[in-house]
């Protein structure tokens, strides 16, 4: 059955849209249909991980929620453009880059409803197995919403006092809104740290299991938002992280 | 303790949206939507006016929440719908046995419109029909004709939680056209089943058939009596609970013209239609059901309004007298509990 799994950090910069890209390419290369949506309005970007040029994509999310066209019009095959062979499939539905599409979408709003409706008709027509959602940093609308309906939460932080205290915030909106699953993931660690130690503190300060650590990595770093690590080394250390990852998801 | 007023509001507003029921509504829209049989009513001419394509769907469930799909903003005529709670309203005025002893409760497998009365005690059949509909208006309490009135308008508005209006030429063309009801008024007055006042009892009825509703209405109205009454959104009551029981009663037997015994069997939802496209669905201790579509069957019943019922009963087990598991658990599927086939 399909899972829906939500991204999250409740600050930027955490390498939220890095992550999510692997995780779904990660499950992409095990044979899964997977589709991204990036519903970060304010400010998208995973558009160019998956190397997806917003010359070509006329229909967006944004044009979705304005109700000029179906959900699916706007999902992009960015499989190739991954680097996959085989079975696996990935989809992108990205938001508009047009500062005035983004003022649009800031100055009216859009119904949340439509955004619910967009995903479940997403993971029926695409016969997707797994549906992730990119979401802007810190609380919001489709924050809420993501939260809400995922099967699977996973909560980004950095190993620093600011990420600490908007992690905690975000837990405490997750269990109000009964969220199902509940995953942390530690990114951007220092090498120097002890990550059996970081883990298990983490783990006792939210009652929330961690899924993964991440060191910062000058590898990831060179690829600097431009194609997908796991599918490029899929044998690095960091690639079997998101495999790890990616089984507490499958389970 | 901390304030968590706001979150948990906006928590309760979002998880309403992301409820797979809401989806499975909305599924239901898409089923239904391109059916096209059936026929808009055309006795007067502004019900002709009806667009075919309105369709809205709203469920309420006893605990508050709101499903909404489709036109639920688009305002109709209450029509016969307004029948079932002005008869709520009868008896509160009058007490069981009064009213019993004007209007029986015996379903007919007659037209809604038929000149017909019980041979041996002269009353009409059920309140249901437009004889008995005319003899329960007549009960309706008041100082003036306004003042009547103005009691089944307040009372719609404990159900509704709005305030309502009449759609004035709908009325009039009612009034105009109504010799049927007329003659079937003066046949009562014969057999001393209603008062000397005809003309101020028609009008009262032609009014209250008049009132402008939305699915949303139909929904809220159905849920308050699931409810026990009492409007799960405004907690007001609208109807003393002791009564509750009666109206939902002939609103399964007798609610949907002389379709009621086959939608008993199929649906075995208590339901009252009207031929403005309405229906309301009393889902007792549940929900209720308030649907929209103006494309009629043969039988005066809106033919989408009839599928989506259908489908609800069946997939929820919301039958009546069904003992079997359902195929889902309406709980399970409001609350997003455990869902594992919603996507």
């Amino acid at each position: 059955m399909p899972k829906v799994i939500s991204i999250h950090s409740y600050r930027g910069g955490t390498g939220k849209s890095n992550f999510t890209a692997n995780l779904a390419a990660t499950l992409a290369l095990q044979g899964s249909r997977v589709a991204v949506v990036d519903t970060d309005v304010p400010s998208p970007g995973i558009h160019n991980i998956f190397s997806l040029e917003p010359e070509i994509t006329n229909k967006t999310l944004n044009t979705y929620l304005w109700g000029q066209c179906a959900i699916e019009d706007a999902a992009y095959d960015v499989s190739a453009n991954v680097g996959l062979v085989g079975e696996g499939k990935v989809f992108l539905v990205p938001a508009s880059v047009k500062a005035d599409d983004i003022a649009k979408i800031l100055k009216d709003g859009y119904d949340v409803k439509r955004l619910n409706d967009g995903f479940r008709r997403l993971v029926k027509n695409l016969e997707l197995d797994y549906l992730f959602i990119d979401t802007h940093p810190g609380l919001s609308k489709e924050t809420f919403l993501s939260i809400a309906l995922s099967h699977v939460l996973i909560l980004i932080l950095r190993p620093d006092k600011q990420d600490y205290q908007g992690t905690a915030v975000t837990v405490d909106v997750a269990r109000q809104l009964k969220v199902r699953k509940m995953l942390l993931t530690i990114n951007k660690v220092y090498s120097g740290l002890n990550f059996d130690i970081l883990r298990q503190k983490i783990e006792e300060t939210y009652g929330v299991p961690v899924a993964g650590i991440f060191p910062l990595s000058e590898d990831v770093v060179q690829l600097a938002s431009e194609g997908v690590f796991c599918t490029r080394f899929p044998e690095h250390l960091i690639s079997q992280e998101f495999r790890n990852v990616a089984g507490q998801i499958i389970d | 303790m901390a304030d968590t007023g706001n979150l948990q509001s906006l928590a309760h507003s979002i998880t309403a949206v992301a409820s797979p029921f809401r989806s499975y509504l909305n599924e239901l829209y898409d089923k239904y939507h391109p059916l096209n049989q059936g026929a808009v009513a055309d006795y007067i001419p502004e019900l002709a006016l009806a667009k075919p394509e309105w369709f809205g769907i709203c469920a309420v469930t006893v605990g508050g929440q709101s499903f909404e799909v489709g036109d639920c903003d688009q305002l109709f005529t209450i029509q016969s719908i307004s029948k079932a709670f002005v008869y709520g309203l009868a008896l509160e005025d009058h007490g069981r046995a009064y009213v019993n002893s004007k209007v029986s409760v015996e379903p007919t497998g007659e037209a809604f419109n038929s000149i017909a009365l019980d041979e041996n005690t002269n009353r009409p059949y059920n309140p249901m029909v437009n004889a008995g509909a005319i003899a329960t208006a007549d009960m309706i309490k008041g100082k003036s004709s306004t003042d009547r009135l103005k009691r089944i308008l307040d009372m719609f508005q404990r159900y509704t939680g709005r305030e309502l209006d009449i759609n004035v030429p709908v009325f009039l063309s009612e009034k105009a056209t109504g010799n049927r009801n007329r003659a079937m008024a003066y046949l009562m007055l014969n057999f001393g089943m209603v008062s000397e006042r005809i003309e101020e009892t028609l009008d009262l009825y032609f009014q209250q058939c008049s009132i402008l509703v939305n699915a949303r209405d139909l929904g809220m109205m159905a849920a308050t009596l699931a409810n026990g009454g009492v409007n799960p959104i405004t907690k007001e009551r609208a109807i003393d609970e002791h009564y509750v029981q009666d109206v939902i009663s002939v609103m399964l037997t007798c609610g949907m013209y002389d379709y009621s015994g086959e939608w008993t069997y199929r649906v075995g939802i208590p339901a009252k239609s009207g031929v403005g496209g309405g229906i309301t669905a009393v889902v007792p201790g549940k929900m209720g059901i308030g649907t929209f579509s103006p494309l009629l069957d043969a039988k005066g019943n809106s033919v989408r309004g009839i599928k989506v019922c259908e489908d609800l009963s069946k997939d929820f087990g919301l039958h009546l007298f069904n003992v079997a598991k359902a195929e889902r658990n309406l709980e399970d599927w409001i609350e997003s509990n455990n869902v594992t086939v919603d996507w």
